[in-house]
Parts: structure tokens; sequence; C-alpha cells
């Protein structure tokens, strides 16, 4: 077998362990301490019984006290908690696409921001019935652009992108009423409806919680992902490399961190320029080493090959490295801690965005038409502050993975299209997924995705169910920080499928396709990639979403957007497992809905379980189930 | 039914049958009887590679079983079904065993179990992709013509068939010729027959590839990455032969099948195609082979895969014998301006003729040009007119230079073969293959009786006593640089040859002259410049630039290398080698034995067992595998006294090296008829002491040496 080793969990332990000696040194605050003042958390908050959405309150409902002063219960308080909380998850991922599409307006051909697909601008132009014949590719993407910004406040009709669907799915939308109009309508009338002396039954709020995650994964995010590939380049298999080893101490060390990817495509730009590299050199450093954390990492790691630092609960660590010059945020995710923690050492810590402004942070405003000077002007600054390190401080974990990432759905099916037989296959879809899952070969798909949590051992739960999932020749599509997760322990690495953590299936499936055994995805927002994937699967196949041997899963998430995007997932008719409860678990009648109620609306529902073995094993059953009821 | 059960349920039938086998043949001999197959000396290869374990008898026959029942899990997981495919060959081996233990049981048409000397001999034309994959046919197609155009079509491109089931009777329908020495090899007609291609794939990892018995993943990986292979298994389709497709899939070896209902297709594994003539397109694909066509403009068939045809007298048209009538073959360098590129003349009269079944004289002129041509080439390019020729359909050549012989069958006759086309496979050949250095080539076939004796006389032997002149004084000495050739890394990753003048490549195939035009013609190819320098030890042929090359060539799994000793750093074998010599140490020598060699030798061991013990790449002090021109070489174990040592050969083999081996014993120690004093199988075969009292009687020098050991 291979010499290949996966960074353990435990190893990962072991370096926080180290950086947080440096943080105790020079009175650095961590997430870890933060954890311990915050526990025991409230019940009431976190059954979701607590309501604080007018001033008579709060009201927390108790066994003595069943009904809110407005006369509310605890099942309309739940759902209406519920229902904010997606709201807020879906304007985030929401206005991220919006941003792109303002980007994507902003385009020229001589500006800081340029169309790298064409190709792909003119299929959604197509798509969206809108002439490309003659045009320039820039009117056309303004064009675009602005019809994707109509998608935001159009006064009539659902998102486009809805068509994209199999024909089932769209169906059950229409039937269920949840097929989502304009997405800010969707967030306005989620919060309109969970406003005080409004919705109280929890039918009612969690459907519109359903069609406003959908306004999100197949509006909002999916309008990121679409013009974000338009913009930057459409992912390709790429080298990369992943944790806090990839920072090298005799460079200029920039994190990028955050969600949108103009900002950080500009920053890699301007580090890579010879100019800025002699400049670094004059300075004392030997070049310069842009890397990521968060969903900003997957972005430029899918489409430049930047390596990533970590995920979310790592963003801490770079800091405590002693040897990061800048951390350069911009929306989404990003700790406030970040402004006293960089204090305590060199750091810069550089706000960008009017969404995300932070105290203690230098805020360089970034906008399209100032992008290039703002990105040449924050590697500057980093630059500069190469000197200002504290030599004594500085330790880089010497740890980091290769990693294979950038599989778009275009680019997984470039690699489907390299396992056909031109003598029988059709080129362009996934039947050689659909054939290897049909055989038994794959016994399904996981798509396992979301971020890091305290309440759960962080990458423990997303590593761990990996390799029970890999074991069992069931393979994974990846996004977001659990995709960082598998990338630090070496799970994307090519080498990992020549040792006994795959089955022989999965082993087999990726020797002849060339990949990894879990397909980096892309960020967050690019779990729209996926759902793409299944409705397409869908449609080569002939079943329908839900009856792929193919579940969701989010072992620790944590965000807002998170449970916007499970609401999306379920919605789409793919079974989501969590490994956190979402703040329902105090009514019943939402819970279970969540749980079970909603599978007779869109043929699926959430599983939450704490135990990560058995969330695993839970998977695995219906995955099975799902085969047996195929006949396959 | 799902696949998975398919696969269990081929897997328990094949192995209840193989039980079956096992318990009949103890019931009627007994558990000692002992098992196995024909001049192999790797017992039940399949079995033997993937367990370590040698089965030679029918109670470890019976304990093999037991042990293949621990690999037939049932789990609903690919590696439950990939461990019960090769369970199920392995049971059809042991089945297949049982077959002989009355002799051999596949008379007729159907060959069986491949020996050794075969499959070794497969191995130059696989590493040099002149065979650029194994097909292995299973069952009937669906009409006999279907079968034949199949089986022509992988024929027809250089690949190595093998015939499992009703597609032989087809093809014996058809009146086609089949046979190893055509590359379309029937194995028989019971699919647990499969198990001998399994055996074959399996030598192929043992012998080239230097797996060690019982690495199983070690072997899957071989297989997976360098063993061009694949399965075409027509319908319908039944349990056993989907199980034994399991374990070819999980070897890497695709299966295509025309059965479209009884399985799903499984992408680049399981292909389910309808349209038979397709079959070839999609398997080669399917297994990632490219094949490099060379048009050739021949009214017949045109393909390595013919170069083993023989011609019998009845089946002649017409024949050009060299040894009767002056014939000859030549390559001429001249200038670009003397040449019609593609002239093809033919001087004399046309095959039309001449009567049928007469013996002639014919003489092949290339002429060639180009700006990096050198003379050097000339025998290198004339040297592969033997395997051109004989690539055509029902087209025989033997010999080379002035004692050719080509006859001209009467199918290929009727076909419209003439003398004419022997030019354009000349010519599309050398363009082809040395387009490098080839800019024009025109070609002149004589078949003028006056003009074939008087060029013989005039331009060719002059030609060739320059050459032999050259030769002669190329020696190691002489030249500044060796070749690598690492020709055979595609099969035996860690093996390197270094090639010299007096020493050639060990499959015989590559000498000094050869490596320099490979150099010549693919700068970054197989063969590159070893300079001398750095020199450790005269004697052994230690050189620290040899060491260098061999551990950068062998990717770091070779340290050191000797030039002339073999008991020192020896050079490694990949497994191709014509010979092999290991010390016979009662008479202080070594003895050899060529492939073609069926006994047994004094060493106590046949030529498939002395292979065995090197091969892969790997130093084995004492044992070393060589061409048979090296025999008669200065540098034959000069380290250790040089060709004194030799005491024993096949006879046959002696014939054909005596002359070269008299002249240099003579040089050397000026001993006369040394050939003479070596021993041979009719003096013993497997007597060392009778062999020392030949020895002893003939006064042979090895006697009187220092002890090798």
């Amino acid at each position: 077998m291979s010499e290949f080793k996966l960074t353990t969990v435990e190893e990962f332990e072991a370096a926080t362990e180290r950086l947080l000696e440096t943080g105790a040194k020079v009175g650095a605050d961590s997430w870890q301490m933060r954890v311990k003042n915050q526990t025991p958390h409230c019940k009431f908050g976190e059954s979701g019984a607590c309501c604080k959405i007018c001033s008579m309150g709060p009201c927390r409902i108790t066994a003595k006290a069943p009904r809110g002063i407005c006369g509310c219960d605890v099942h309309g308080i739940v759902g209406r908690n519920f229902l904010r909380f997606t709201a807020g998850g879906a304007a985030t991922h929401s206005d991220h696409g919006r941003e792109i599409c303002h980007t994507l307006y902003e385009t020229s051909a001589d500006g800081n921001y340029k169309v790298k697909d064409p190709e792909k601008l003119i299929r959604i132009a197509k798509e969206w019935d809108i002439e490309t014949e003659g045009k320039d590719i820039y009117d056309l993407a303004h064009e675009v652009a602005e019809t994707g910004l109509m998608e935001y406040g159009k006064p009539f009709g659902h998102q486009r992108f809805l068509k994209r669907a199999d024909k089932h799915t769209q169906e059950i939308w229409e039937r269920e009423e949840i097929a989502p109009r304009a997405i800010d309508r969707e967030v306005s009338c989620s919060l309109h409806m969970s406003h005080v002396g409004c919705s109280s039954k929890p039918e009612a709020l969690v459907r519109q919680a359903l069609r406003a995650g959908l306004s999100d994964g197949w509006g909002g995010s999916m309008m990121g992902t679409e013009f974000s590939d338009v913009l930057f380049g459409t992912p390709r298999e790429m080298e990369t490399e992943a944790n806090l080893g990839v920072m090298v101490e005799e460079n200029v060390n920039i994190v990028v961190h955050g969600h949108d990817p103009s900002l950080s495509e500009m920053i890699c730009e301007y580090a890579e320029d010879p100019e800025m590299i002699a400049y670094a050199k004059e300075k004392g450093a030997q070049g310069i080493t842009v890397s990521g954390v968060c969903c900003t990492s997957n972005e430029v790691a899918m489409r430049r090959g930047i390596p990533m630092a970590g995920n979310y609960l790592q963003q801490e660590n770079v800091v405590l490295t002693g040897a990061c010059e800048a951390i350069v945020v911009d929306v989404q995710c990003i700790f406030p801690a970040l402004g006293p923690l960089s204090k305590c050492f060199h750091t810069k810590f550089i706000t960008t965005s009017p969404i995300a402004q932070m105290p203690e942070s230098e805020f360089i405003r970034f906008n399209s038409h100032t992008a290039g000077e703002n990105a040449k002007a924050i590697v500057k600054a980093a630059i500069e502050n190469f000197q200002n390190r504290k030599k004594e401080l500085v330790h880089i974990p010497q740890m980091k993975q290769k990693a294979s990432v950038g599989y778009s759905y275009e680019e997984i099916i470039r690699k489907l299209d390299g396992v056909t037989n031109s003598q029988v296959d059709d080129l362009g879809t996934t039947m050689p997924l659909v054939d290897c899952v049909k055989s038994g070969v794959l016994r399904g798909a996981v798509a396992m995705v979301g971020c890091n949590n305290p309440k759960v051992r962080p990458d423990a739960a997303h590593i761990e169910l990996m390799k029970k999932l890999l074991k069992n020749d069931i393979i994974l599509v990846l996004s977001g920080c659990s995709a960082q997760a598998a990338a630090r322990a070496g799970l994307m690495d090519k080498e990992v499928i020549y040792t006994d953590i795959v089955g022989a299936g999965v082993r087999r499936v990726c020797e002849l396709a060339d990949i990894p055994p879990v397909l980096h995805m892309g960020s967050c927002v690019d779990i729209s990639r996926m759902m793409i994937l299944a409705s397409n699967i869908a449609k080569h196949s002939g079943w329908t979403v839900s009856q792929i041997p193919l579940v969701g899963c989010a072992p620790e998430w944590m965000s807002e957007k998170a449970v916007s995007i499970g609401n999306y997932v379920v919605s789409t008719g793919i079974d989501t497992y969590l490994g956190v409860e979402p703040y329902a678990y105090g009514s019943s009648e939402v819970d279970g809905l969540l749980k079970g109620g909603i599978k007779d609306w869109v043929e699926a529902c959430y599983t939450v379980e704490k135990d990560i073995d058995k969330l695993g094993d839970l998977m695995i059953e219906r995955i099975e189930e799902k085969r047996v009821a195929l006949g396959i | 039914m799902l696949l998975f059960d398919i696969v269990f349920n081929g897997n328990d039938k094949m192995y209840a049958e193989a039980e079956e086998a096992v318990n009949a043949a103890i019931a009627k001999y007994g558990e000692e009887k002992a098992v196995g197959f024909p001049e192999t000396a790797y017992a039940l290869a399949a079995y033997y590679a993937e367990t370590g374990d040698k089965i030679t008898n029918l109670k470890e026959c019976k304990e093999g079983l037991a042990y293949i029942k621990t690999q037939m899990p049932r789990e609903r997981r690919l590696d439950s079904v990939f461990k019960s495919g090769v369970a199920t060959a392995l049971a059809a081996e042991i089945l297949e065993v049982t077959k002989y233990i009355d002799g051999d049981p596949y008379e007729g048409i159907s060959e069986g179990a491949m020996t050794d000397a075969q499959l070794r001999e497969l191995g130059v034309p696989l590493v040099v992709y002149d065979i650029p994959c194994v097909a292995l046919i299973i069952h009937a197609a669906p009409s006999v013509q279907e079968a034949v155009d199949l089986v022509k079509s992988y024929q027809s491109q250089g690949n190595f068939v093998c015939l499992v089931g009703g597609i032989i009777d087809q093809l014996k329908e058809a009146n086609y010729n089949m046979g190893f020495n055509v590359r379309v090899y029937p194995i028989g007609d019971n699919i647990s027959c499969a198990a001998h291609a399994v055996s074959v794939a399996s030598r192929v990892a043992m012998v080239f590839g230097n797996i060690t018995p019982g690495d199983k993943v070690g072997l899957q990986k071989y297989h997976f990455e360098r063993f061009r292979c694949f399965v075409n298994a027509f319908g319908p389709l039944d349990e056993k032969t989907v199980a034994c497709g399991a374990g070819a899939i999980y070897y890497g070896f695709p299966v295509i099948t025309n059965d479209m209902e009884y399985t799903p297709s499984v992408p680049k594994s399981l292909i389910k195609l309808a349209d038979v003539s397709k079959f070839n397109k999609a398997s080669l694909e399917a297994r990632n082979i490219k094949i490099k066509v060379t048009n050739v403009d021949i009214p017949v068939a045109f393909a390595t895969a013919f170069e083993g045809e023989i011609i019998r007298r009845g089946d002649m048209q017409v024949e050009f014998d060299g040894s009767r009538v002056d014939s000859f073959e030549l390559v001429q360098t001249k200038e670009l301006t003397e040449i019609e590129d593609h002239n093809i003349e033919v001087i004399g009269p046309e095959l039309d003729e001449f009567e049928q079944g007469s013996k002639n004289g014919i003489a092949f002129v290339v002429e060639v040009a180009g700006k990096k041509m050198q003379t050097d080439f000339e025998p290198v390019f004339e040297r592969k007119f033997h395997a051109w020729i004989n690539g055509a359909e029902g087209v025989m050549h033997t010999g080379q230079r002035d004692m050719i012989r080509v006859r001209v069958s009467k199918d290929a006759y009727e076909a419209g073969f003439r003398a004419k086309h022997f030019g354009e496979i000349l010519y599309a050949k050398i363009k082809g293959e040395f387009e490098a250095v080839v800019d024009k080539c025109q070609v002149k076939v004589y078949t003028d009786q006056a003009e074939c004796t008087r060029l013989r006389h005039e331009l060719a032997q002059a030609s060739f006593d320059k050459r032999d002149e050259r030769l002669s004084n190329l020696t190691d000495e002489n030249v500044d640089v060796f070749y690598t050739c690492i020709l055979c890394q595609a099969f035996s990753p860690s093996h390197v040859c270094i090639v010299t003048p007096e020493r050639l490549g060990l499959c015989g195939a590559v000498s000094w002259l050869d490596a320099k035009a490979t150099h010549e013609l693919d700068p970054e190819g197989a063969c590159q410049v070893v300079p001398k320098e750095g020199l450790i030890d005269e004697n052994l042929g230690a050189y620290e630039s040899f060491n260098e090359a061999v551990h950068k060539y062998s990717m770091g799994a070779l340290e050191r290398i000797t030039m002339y000793s073999i008991m020192v750093d020896p050079m490694t074998s990949c497994g191709c080698f014509e010979c092999i010599c290991g010390i016979e140490p009662f008479s202080n020598g070594v003895a050899i034995a060529n492939r073609e060699y069926a006994g047994m030798t004094p060493l106590g061991m046949t030529f498939p067992e002395l292979a065995s013990m090197t091969g892969g790449g790997v130093q084995t002090p004492g044992f070393m595998g060589h061409g048979k021109h090296f025999i008669g070489s200065k540098k034959f174990m000069a380290a250790e006294g040089g060709i004194q040592r030799i005491v024993w050969m096949p006879k046959e083999l002696k014939d054909v090296v005596a002359d070269r081996l008299n002249a240099t014993a003579k040089e050397l120690y000026g001993i006369d008829n040394f050939a003479d004093m070596i021993g041979d199988e009719t003096i013993t075969d497997s007597d060392p002491e009778a062999l020392v009292a030949f020895l002893t009687e003939k006064g042979h020098p090895a006697l009187g040496l220092d002890p090798l050991m």
C-alpha cells in the first residue's frame, strides 16, 4: 500500500495547542476560552422557545407558561424563529450573489474585472432567452447581470434557474407552493410572516422557510456561483495544498478570508506581480504567499490553486502563527475576535466590505472601480509589515497535505467523459456515475457541507464520517469548511485511494476517472453546483432526485446560511443529515415537520443525530434503502 | 438478478465444480498424487501469484480450495465482488489442473496451459508494443463471420488473441489458421480455461515485473498499470462467465460483451455493445491502447501476428532460397538527390512468370537517404526485414543478408501478392519506423537471376565484408560510450540493460548499433548514452558512470552494476532473456540453457526453473540472463575468467554458437575446438558427476580455475 498518511484530528489539535501557547504568552483571547465562558448555553434559545420579536417580551415558553403574551404557543414561536434564521441565511448568500451580479455588471475589456469564461456567459444568456448573436461580450455581460439583478426584486414570476431542475422536482415546487419568487421578496415575506401578529401556524412558517431556502439555492447562490465562474473562470482540476503548513516563514504571508472572490482574486493577482515580489525581497522576505481561510479560500483554491490555510475554526490560528502579515477579509464568518487578536501580533486585520465592518480593523473600502488599487495597497501594506514581525513569536505548524480541487459540475462531467467509450456512450452526461451506482460499484453518494462548530469536535465529524462512507463505497462531494477539513486531513490527495481508507468500489472509480474520493465542489454558495448535479443525475437516470441513493450532510454546521442551505437541499428532494440541532426541538410540531412531515411535501426531510458514528450508519442505511427501492 | 448476486453465484458454482473434481481425483489417486501444468516453474501460477504458495499435489489442491473459500465474502460491497472474481479464477485453475493428472487433456486444436518458454517468447514483443494487447475472447460470436472478422481485426493489429469456448469451433469451421505462432491461441472449451489466460498474466507479472508471489496488492497494481489485456465475452452470458469477468475487471482488464440484458454496465470495466464490429475499437479504447498503424499497401493482411506463420511446401506458390540460388537483402545509404521517394522497381519477371513450387533467387535493395542517416544504421534496418516481410499474411521469410529464404503462399498469390509488394512493405516500414533519419527511400526488387548473382558478389558481399570489419573492430574498449536500454521497463520497471559492442541486450534483440540508432531516432527514448567515466575496476567492468546510470534509470532500485561479472553486482534481467547461465559448483563453471530447451540441466533445474531464479530487474549473483550472441564474446563473465567457465549447454545452442565460441577460445586461451569440451544433454542432462567426468576427460580448463564461490 501507499506510504501516504492522513493527518489526524489529534495532530490538528496538537498543532492548535502549540499555537494557543503562543496566544497565552501574548495574552490573546481564543474561541476555545470563549466557548468555556458561554457554556452552558441557554436552553430556551437552543430549543427555539424564546421569542424576542416584540418588546412585550422576551417570552420564554415553559410548562407553566405555555404561551407568550400575545398568545403564541411554542410551535408558533419556534416556527417563526426557524423562519427568521432561514431568512438570515438566504439573505446573506443571496446578497453575496447580488454583489457578484454587480461585479459582472462592472466588467469591461480593460477594467479590473473581465469575463474569463465567455462560453458560460453565452450559455446562461441563451438559457435566459437573451439574444447573444453579434453582441459584444461585455454588452452581453451587462445585460445578463442586469437580468440577474432583476431576479432579486421582480414583481412577478419565479426564479429563472428553477427551470434547470428536473421536471418532477419543478412539479413538486409548484404543487407545494414553494417555488421561490423574487429573492428579496422571499426574505421580506419571511420577516413579514414572522412579525408580531402574523403567522403562528407551523406548516405555513416551515413552508415559507423552504421557499426562502430555495430562493437562495436556486436563486442567489446559484447566481453567485455561475457569475463567479463567468468572471473568474469555471473551476477545473487544480493541485493545491492545505493546512497551516502552507504558510511560508520566509515569505510575506497574506491570508484572505471570507466568501466573495472579487477581493481575493484581485489580491492574488497583485501578489503574483513581479514588482510586488521584488518589493517583498527588498523588504527582507523571499517572496509572497497568499493562503486562504474559509470560503474565500475555497474560491481561489478552485480557480488558482491558492493553498488553503484552514477552515472556520482555524481563522485565529493563522494569526497565532505570528507569521501573518495581513489577514484580509470580505464578508461572512469572520470572527470579530480577529481585531483584538491581531493587535497581540504585528498582523494587519484589514476589512474591506461595508457589509462586514469591525472594530480594531483597518478598513480599506473595496469596490469594482478601485479594486486594482485597493489590492495593490493591501499587498504593499502586508509587505511593509514583514519587518514588524516578532520573530520570537513565529511558529508555523509544519503540517500540510496535497489536494486536488476544482470539481465544478462542468469538471465532473469532463472527468466522467473520460471514462466513457466512444463506441458506446454519449458525452456530457452523468451516466457513467449513474452506471457505477446502478451496478453497485458505488453504493451511493453523500454531499457533505457546512461549517465547524465547537459543539462538535472540530473537523472530527467531517473526517470520520467521510472515512466511514468511503470505506463503504460511498463517494463524496464537498464544499465549504467540510471540504477544507478533508483537504487538511489529506483526503483530497489522489494517493489516498491506495490506502485502506477507501473501499474497493471508490478506489476503482477514482482510479479510472482520475479523481480523489472526495470532490471539492467549491464554497458554500457552490452547493448550488450540487443541486445541478443532482437534478441532472435525475434527468439522465430517469430517477427522481429523491430516489437517487444520495443524501446531504452537515455534521458541524453553525450559521444561518447552513439552515437556508439545508432547506433548499431538502426541498430539492435530498434527505439531509445534521450533527447539530437547529433551534427547533422546542416544538414537537416544527421539529416533527422538519424531521418527517415535510417528506410528504418534498420527498425528503432532516435527520439530526449528535452521535456522529450513528449519523454515518443512518446515512448508509438510507442509501441502501433507496437502492432496494430502486431494485438495484 | 443484481450483478453482485450473479458474481457470487458464479463463484459458488465454479468453486463447487473444482471441489468435486479435486475430491474425485483424491478418491481415485489419493492425496499425494502430484499435479501441475506442463513446462512451467510457477506451478498453478494464478494461485501462486496471489498466495505465494505452490500447489504441487492433490492435498495442496484441497488446502488451496479451503483458502479460496475464505476469499469469497458476500458483502454488498465491490471488494466482495472482486475477491469472488479472483476466487473464481483460482478455483478454475485448480479445476483445470485436475484435468492434467492423466496427461495433457488438450489434444487437437486447443492448447490449454501455456508453457513458460512460450510465455517468455512473448516478452520482447509485448514490451516493444509489437503485441499491443492480449485479447481473451470467450464463447461463440453471433455468427462465424463475425468471429472470424473480430479475431482477424485483433490479429492484424499484432494483438495476441486467446480463445475460450464456442469461438474456437467457429474458427475451426471457417478453417481459420490458429496457433501460438500466429498469435491466435485457442485455450479450450470450458469457461474454466480462462484460468490459463489468468496464469499467463500472473506469470508475466512474476517473470517480468518481479512481483513477489503472494504480493496481492503489487500483482493487482502491475496488471492494472502494465499488462495490456481485455476480455470480449459473447452472450448469452452466464454466472460463471460473469464471475470470471469480475476477476478480470479486478485486475484491470475490461470486459466487453454483446449481452445487453444480463448485467448492468460499469464504465471502462463492463461495457455492453450490441454491434460486434465495434468490439475492436471499443476494447482497445477501454484499455487505453493506441495502435500505431503503418498502412502497407498490399493485397494481403499485414501484422506482426503473422510473423510466426509457417508456409509448408504444399501451400507454396513460389520460393526464393538463398542457400541454393543467389539472393540477398541490403540497405544502402545514398545521397538525397539520387533517390526518388517511394519508387518501387521490380527488375526481372513478376511472380506470375515463375512456375508454381519453383525455387528462385531474389534480391531486395533498399536505398535510403536522409540528413541524419548514418551507414551504421544500415544493418539495423536490414535486420528488421525479416520481421517486416514475415508480417504479410501468407509470406514467410527466414535468415538474413545473403542467406535468406522467402516463400509466398498460394493464397497470398491468389489474393494478388506480387514481387512489387515486397517493395511496398519495405518502403512503408522503413519510412514508418525510421522517419527520424530517413527522408527518402526507394526499393529495387531483383528477380532477374543474372542480376541477383552479379549484385550479390559485386554489391552485397562487399558491403557485408565492410560491415563485418567494422563490427570486429567494435570492442568495448574502442568506443567512448555505451547505451542503456530500458525498453522493457513497461513490464519490468526496475530493469536496465547496459548495451556494449561486445555485450548485446539480454533479449538478443538490441546490439550496440541498435541502441545507438534507437538513441538517434528518439533522443529521449529507451536508449540513453552512458559514458565510460570514473573507473572503479577494469576487470569487473565497473564504472561510476554505470552505477549512476543504473541508479537513475532503475528509479533507484539498483545502486551498482558491473559489466563483466556474474558474481559481483551482475547485470539484471527483465525476463525476456534468450539464455540463462548459472553456476555449476562441481565443475567450477557455469551451465547455460536457452529458452527453447525443454529438458533438464546438470544444475537440477529446467530453463523455466532457472529463469524463475532471476528476472524482474533484480540482481541474483550466480545467475545471469543473456543473449545467445554474448556466449562467444570475449566479455562473457570476463571477470571470472571468461568463456572457459562454460561447462555445459544444450546441443542445439552449442551448434549455433560453436564457431564464434571456438574462435574466441582460440584467441583468448589458444584452445582449439573449445565447443567440443563443453558438455551437453547427450553427455548428461542431470548428473553433475558424469559432467565432471566428461570435463576431466576433455581436459576442460574450468576445472583448473579458482573456485567461483
